[in-house]
């Protein structure tokens, strides 16, 4: 390679072609543009002028300079030009080289700047013909070093790991470092290790190390936690900086089951710190769904965090101790529980004894008295277990026994008999309003409505131990909840009933709050270690590098107390697991986490990942040429006055097709919109309703072509050829008429074609239907054609009907008509009916009748099939034989020719009836 | 030999078939003219009507008025105001220039002017004028029939690039209408002119140019043919040229009018691009305004 400055070229000596340049200069400039042949009838005008100048018999300067860079550009592209050529001696080095890549989860996120980076080091290096050889710090394997290229076409499968290599790796890879002397590229992810220092101590002694760090700042989530009624979610960033707002983005199913982004929040780092941390106050609902936290835009596993059990729905059996009385939903006990739970927890319904092997988390007993022993142990058991009780009193737990003299055990607090009624009819004093919460009862810092009343509760026996269980009491001091923790589990018992027979209590929101607060509809920290232990958890989906959720497949399961402990690794990955009864999330960074940067001794070189990128510039010259060779074209086309004027329409076209590409997808679906619009509207066009019926839809085309050709040659109306309307697509206004064949089996149009056609209706068009039965005037509907008629027209806005009475316009329009045939002489046909109020005015020959023109004209005479004809004008349908079989063809011709006259004229001819008046105002 | 005559029936069909299309656009064209005379009619002024006459021997009795008759006694025929027919005698150009459009949406000149010829002539015969051609080839004669001939005599080109007007045999005092470009010699036009106005014949000349002999839209280098590809002309760069081809077009346009002017003939131009309803119109009513 030749070298001129930050240029190189491949082939110098093709650059000897430029001097050919001036040669074809010459030859070019005698070689002026052909002219062109038109014939023009104007010639004998021009005879005998002359040009002014005489210059343009060659080819202008400015072109042929065109066309010399065009030959230049491709000459020098030819020779294989290089931006910055990579071959200074300084970074020449010799030997072996070997590539030690961190390729931890904090990689992940710049990963194919590292690889672009690293084939263009690799690239240098096959030049300089060094071996080389790559070490994975978080996987490492056997180094070996090979040619380069070798190594550089195996790049791609190179991938990060989703843990970081900590020192049990470092040491694995110190024993695989080889003997012999090589200089080292350290492709570091920028967070500080312990193991560094010792890897480096090791690099050094066999030669250089040169550090290659992005300077792109990292991110990472802790996992979430649920606290204070919040979601609580704290981010990190391993350099201080100025203050960056980041989107925190929880992703999960939404109701229908689909993969969808259920909460966005931002996080903001504050100017000069590394931490952020976030509340989101998400309903629990929304919480359990949710499946993954991460940082958007950030792929790298550390900025995602799965969430476990700990957000997911708790499942609720509920058990009413009396049965539900039909159709008073309100009294049920479990009404109240239901709405309040159903959003954020699984219910469960069923008998006492088949709920308990499902082990809910909860068990709802709302004033159930007695319950059998085998019950009773059953319920103790898995109160043992972690089991949560909630119980409610009513007026069977008030008139039983239980727990009157001795404390049962699943009961919190020992009972007096009966309960008490304050504020009722028969009673003095007014209902108790509920005490504010203790600091230490679980409902603290909950405010407490106004309006929630006690009227009814049952009451604890004072006991030594009752303080203590009280959780909620009333402003008179008795309790109104209280509690008793039983194994792992508790009990909990509100004095009151579940209903709103004794207080108003579930009416409020203070009720779905305490049962939150309860845990009722939410859960759970962590576990510990020693919980763990001989426990074994499944995998379920583990996270790669890049922070994307796999399956976990085949991998083996884990003995949970190094689920908790163990850093992550090859056996370890950040993922899922599912042990026996929740799953738990092993999670890149842990809670308290923090990143700090990676420190380099002075000695070390520390580069960006962008070193000056050698570019090879063939390509851009070459097209540089087509460019100008295309523009060569077009200075051509309009010298030689081929680009305007006139019949430069073809290569204009091509040309603005050339340069609009992109732009004509586009606007192809106006511009079909427009070309309908202007065909509909530069003349009259008579439109009928496409069915789907192709037969049908042609001989409808044929009619309309046949009435449009009796309009053209006897009126002063000259409709261009007719269309076919697709109701849901096309427009409708432009259609003076909309002929409307019927078939039963066509498709009844949406609701948005038939809002289009009540519109088309109110705006003055008018729809003709033919049932083409020849038998719907008798309102026989009992035909299909008929009854689908009556399917079709019922969503549309029309008026009474009537058949057409003999003084109607449609009669006088253009023809003088009493019939209207087609290839039926059927009965009636149906229009608008005339208002009530016309009258035959005494002299006139006819009503004075509506103003409008009739919006609809029903009948079945398939006329389309008399006005029918072919592209020759010879008729379509023979309607019969001989003159008669021609007169009605004729007559139904008229009738055509009235119906259109009709919408375009109005009642012009009804106004005929003022005419004598008119007459005799003048004086005539 | 039998290919021979194949080919001349297969040609005249091809000819023949032309004639209708013109015929029926003509109709059509003449139609809305008279649609429009009846609308600028105003009560009480009616043109036509001249003066009832008594029922003469000969008369047929669809010509009696009887409304006007039931009044009385006898019967009266009406008649019109316009009874003597006068004769009008049509030149159209059918040059090879004429067949020049500039573009593949306007019809080519020869047609236009046809087209409205035909049209007038079908007015004038429906008014009970007699139309015929100049020359010597269809003298005047009133009738529908009239119509069928005139539009096949227009069905007939001629190969030379600029024809000369025909001015002989015009029928003294009577009324003339020349359709052409007028591109060709202008001596030719003024001798005709003259000579007619010699004889008394007052008339209209129509030149129908194509917009693109009126615009000269052409760049480059570029040769200029005739249509019959008599004469050419190359130039280097036709934008040049455009100016003094204009100036020279509107010259002859001057010419044309002040040798009207001198005449007593009316002069108009007509673009093919615009409607043929706007120059039958003119003729129309350069015509009927003369004779009323």
């Amino acid at each position: 390679m030749t070298v001129f400055g930050v240029l190189g070229f491949a082939s110098p000596w093709l650059l000897l072609g430029l001097l050919a340049l001036p040669i074809l200069w010459i030859i070019l400039r005698a070689v002026p543009p052909a002219p062109i042949r038109r014939l023009f009838p104007g010639v004998v005008l021009l005879l005998g002028l002359k040009d002014d100048e005489q210059v343009s018999d060659r080819t202008p300067w400015w072109l042929l300079l065109l066309r010399m860079l065009a030959v230049a550009a491709v000459i020098i592209g030819l020779a294989g030009p290089v931006l910055n050529p990579e071959d200074t001696e300084e970074a020449k080095g010799t030997g072996p080289l070997l590539v030690v890549m961190d390729a931890s989860w904090a990689s992940a996120a710049d990963w194919r700047a590292r690889m672009e980076t690293l084939d263009g080091l690799l690239g240098r290096a096959s030049r300089d013909g060094r071996r080389a050889a790559v070490l994975q710090l978080t996987a490492p394997e056997e180094v070996r070093f090979i040619a380069a290229d070798a190594l550089r076409a195996g790049l791609t499968g190179l991938a990060p790991e989703p843990w970081t290599p900590e020192m049990e790796r470092i040491t694995e890879a110190l024993a695989l470092l080889p003997s012999e002397a090589f200089d080292t590229w350290w492709m570091s992810d920028g967070l500080q290790r312990e193991s560094r220092s010792t890897l480096l101590e090791a690099l050094e002694d066999r030669g250089r190390v040169t550090v290659f760090e992005s300077p792109r700042n990292l991110l990472a989530l802790e996992p979430a936690r649920f606290e204070e009624g919040a979601l609580q979610i704290v981010a990190h960033r391993l350099r201080a900086g100025p203050e960056v707002e980041v989107t925190l983005v929880g992703e999960g199913k939404d109701p229908a089951g689909n993969d969808a982004i259920l909460l966005r929040s931002p996080i903001v780092f504050g100017s000069g710190e590394t931490r952020a941390e976030t509340a989101i106050a998400a309903p629990a609902e929304l919480r359990a769904r949710i499946t993954r936290f991460e940082i958007q835009g950030n792929r790298n596993a550390g900025a995602v965090t799965l969430p476990d059990d700990s957000l997911q729905r708790r499942e609720v059996a509920l058990i009413a101790g009396r049965e539900d009385r039909e159709g008073l939903e309100l009294l049920s006990p479990l009404h109240y529980l239901e709405k309040a739970l159903i959003p954020t927890a699984d219910l469960l319904d069923g008998a006492l004894t088949d709920i308990l092997p499902a082990n809910p988390d909860v068990i709802v007993l709302a004033d159930v008295a007695t319950l059998s022993e085998a019950e009773t142990e059953g319920l103790l058991e898995w109160l043992e277990k972690g089991g949560m009780l909630l119980r409610f009193a009513g007026p069977r737990l008030a008139a039983s026994d239980v727990s009157r003299v001795d404390e049962d055990p699943l009961m919190p607090v020992r009972l007096r008999a009966g309960g008490r009624t304050v504020g009722g009819a028969m009673s003095w004093g007014e209902p108790k309003a509920l005490a504010p919460f203790d600091e230490d009862s679980p409902f603290a810092g909950l405010r407490v409505p106004e309006d929630v009343s006690v009227s009814s509760q049952v009451m604890a026996q004072p006991d030594p131990t009752l303080a203590d269980r009280v959780v909620a009491q009333l402003t008179d001091g008795t309790p109104l909840v209280t509690r008793k923790r039983v194994g792992q589990g508790q009990i909990v018992l509100f004095h009151v009933t579940a209903n709103a027979e004794w207080s108003t209590l579930p009416l409020s929101g203070l009720f779905v709050q305490m049962l939150e607060r309860l845990a009722v509809s939410s859960l759970a920290e962590a576990p510990e270690a020693a919980e763990l232990e001989g426990t074994i958890w499944q995998p379920l989906r583990v996270l790669d590098a890049f922070g994307a959720a796999q399956d976990a497949g085949t991998l083996p399961g884990l003995p949970g107390e190094r689920l908790v402990s163990d850093p992550l690794g090859p056996d370890l990955r950040p993922g899922i697991y599912q042990g026996e009864e929740r799953s738990l999330a092993r999670n890149v960074t842990s809670i308290d986490a923090s990143l700090a940067p990676a420190v380099w001794p002075d000695r070390i070189t520390v580069e960006g990942l962008r070193a000056p990128q050698e570019t090879p510039l063939a390509g851009w010259l070459l097209g540089l040429a087509i460019a100008l060779l295309l523009a060569d074209v077009i200075a051509s086309l309009a010298l030689s006055g081929r680009l305007r004027g006139p019949r430069a329409a073809g290569p204009a076209v091509v040309l603005l097709a050339l340069f609009s590409l992109p732009e004509a997808g586009f606007a192809q679906g106006t511009d079909a919109d427009d070309r309908l619009a202007i065909a509909a509207s530069a003349e009259v066009v008579l439109a009928h309703v496409l069915t789907g019926d192709a037969r049908l839809d042609e001989l409808a085309e044929a009619g309309l072509r046949g009435l449009s050709d009796t309009l053209f040659f006897r009126t002063s109306v000259e409709p261009s050829g007719p269309m076919g309307v697709d109701l849901e697509v096309d427009e409708l206004a432009f259609f003076p008429l909309l002929y409307w064949p019927i078939t039963p089996d066509q498709p009844t149009p949406s609701d948005a074609a038939y809002a289009k056609l009540n519109d088309y209706l109110r705006s003055g068009g008018m729809i003709v239907f033919d049932t083409r039965d020849a038998d719907i005037a008798g309102f026989g509907a009992n035909t299909p054609n008929g009854r689908k008629l009556q399917d079709l027209a019922r969503p549309l806005d029309i008026p009474p009907l009537e058949p057409v009475p003999e003084d109607h316009v449609l009669t006088r329009t253009f023809y003088l008509l009493q019939d209207f045939p087609g290839r039926y002489f059927g009965r009636d046909v149906w229009v608008e009916a005339s208002p009530p109020d016309a009258e035959l005015i005494d002299g006139m020959p006819f009503r004075n009748l509506n103003d409008n023109v009739t919006p609809i004209v029903i009948g079945g005479n398939d006329w389309a099939s008399a006005w029918a004809v072919d592209e020759r004008g010879q008729p379509l349908v023979q309607l019969g034989r001989g003159y008669s079989a021609e007169r009605q063809r004729e007559i139904a011709a008229r009738f055509g020719v009235n119906l259109v006259m009709h919408v375009l004229t109005g009642n012009y001819k009804s106004d005929q009836v003022h005419v004598p008046a008119l007459l005799d105002r003048l004086g005539q | 030999m039998s290919a021979d005559i194949l080919t001349l029936r297969r040609q005249a069909q091809e000819e023949a078939s032309a004639f209708p299309a013109l015929l029926a656009r003509a109709e059509q064209l003449a139609g809305t003219v008279l649609l429009g005379e009846h609308g600028r009619r105003r009560a009480g002024m009616g043109d036509d009507f001249w003066q009832y006459r008594p029922l003469r021997a000969g008369d047929s009795y669809r010509q009696i008025d009887w409304r006007r008759s039931a009044k009385g006694d006898d019967q009266f025929v009406r008649e019109r105001e316009w009874q003597i027919a006068q004769s009008v005698q049509v030149w159209v150009d059918n040059g090879a220039s004429m067949r020049f459009s500039g573009d593949k949406n306007t019809p080519s000149k020869a047609d236009r002017a046809r087209l409205i010829t035909l049209a007038a002539c079908i007015l004038l015969l429906r008014a009970g004028e007699r139309v015929g051609l100049t020359g010597w080839s269809l003298p005047p004669r009133s009738g529908n029939v009239q119509v069928l001939r005139l539009a096949e005599m227009f069905s007939s080109d001629d190969e030379a690039d600029y024809a000369e007007p025909e001015a002989r045999g015009i029928i003294p005092h009577s009324r003339a209408l020349f359709v052409s470009d007028f591109l060709g010699d202008i001596t030719a036009v003024e001798n005709a002119l003259t000579k007619a106005a010699d004889r008394g014949v007052r008339g209209l000349l129509l030149m129908v140019l194509d917009p693109m002999e009126e615009s000269f839209p052409f760049e480059g280098r570029t040769i200029f043919e005739s249509v019959g590809g008599s004469l050419a002309h190359e130039t280097l760069k036709a934008g040049d040229l455009r100016e003094r081809y204009v100036a020279r077009l509107t010259e002859r346009k001057a010419r044309l009018n002040d040798l009207c002017r001198l005449t007593g003939w009316q002069f108009n131009v007509h673009h093919t691009n615009t409607s043929a309803q706007s120059a039958l119109l003119w003729l129309w009513r350069a015509m009927d305004g003369s004779h009323g």
